[in-house]
């Protein structure tokens, strides 16, 4: 049985998330950029996971800790 | 003000729990497991990067001189890595022709009513 149960931000979260940063009472955002928004959200925190993975595999440790997604940071800023 | 921090606290626990979710998804695909403070970290980190993005999106939109922030800007936002812009233009090209169908789906049915309507009129 496939279990692909799509998880995902929901979009009222990140519609209020984004307005709370807006400087002008004014600014509003679309439906769909706010579908975007959410992809681009999803795949942030697939690929810091992912490179945390690959990081705490790299030191053989089981776990993947604080540190090792500390070591990823940087470059995960950067590539965004 | 302790209702915004009330809904500060509410949005902080929405995006940990989600990428809780995620996180947990890809360790079991990977045979790992992450630690609590980590995923909390990841959490604080994306929240964070939401208020950048957010800032990024604003600018854009004025800049064209609009005040609603639209594809066109969360397109740009996704500019650095040529992976991730592929992927919103790919998305934002589905979402553009579901419209598109709907569009057509409301078109047909408000035909068929009209035609209905008519031929009731004649009876």
């Amino acid at each position: 049985m496939a279990d692909q149960v799509e998880i995902e931000f929901k979009k009222e979260t990140i519609s209020k998330l984004l307005a709370k940063s807006f400087k002008d009472s004014k600014t509003k955002v679309s439906g769909d950029a706010v579908i975007l928004m959410c992809e681009i959200l999803k795949v942030f925190v697939e690929e810091a996971s992912r490179r945390a993975i690959k990081q705490a595999t790299a030191e053989d440790s089981e776990q993947v800790d604080v540190e090792h997604f500390e070591k990823v940071l940087p470059q995960l800023l950067l590539d965004f | 003000m302790d209702d915004t921090l009330a809904q500060n606290q509410r949005l902080k626990a929405a995006i940990h729990f989600t990428t809780g979710q995620i996180c947990q998804t890809i360790a079991a695909d990977c045979g790992s497991e992450f630690s609590r403070q980590t995923i909390a970290a990841i959490a604080e980190t994306t929240y964070r990067q939401c208020d950048i993005f957010a800032k990024d999106l604003e600018s854009f939109a004025r800049h064209a001189k609009r005040s609603t922030i639209n594809v066109d800007d969360v397109k740009l936002v996704s500019r650095r890595s040529t992976a991730l812009s592929t992927y919103i233009q790919q998305k934002s090209e589905e979402l553009a022709s579901a419209h598109q169908e709907q569009k057509e789906k409301r078109k047909k049915s408000s035909a068929k009513r009209k035609h209905q309507e008519t031929e009731d009129n004649e009876d």
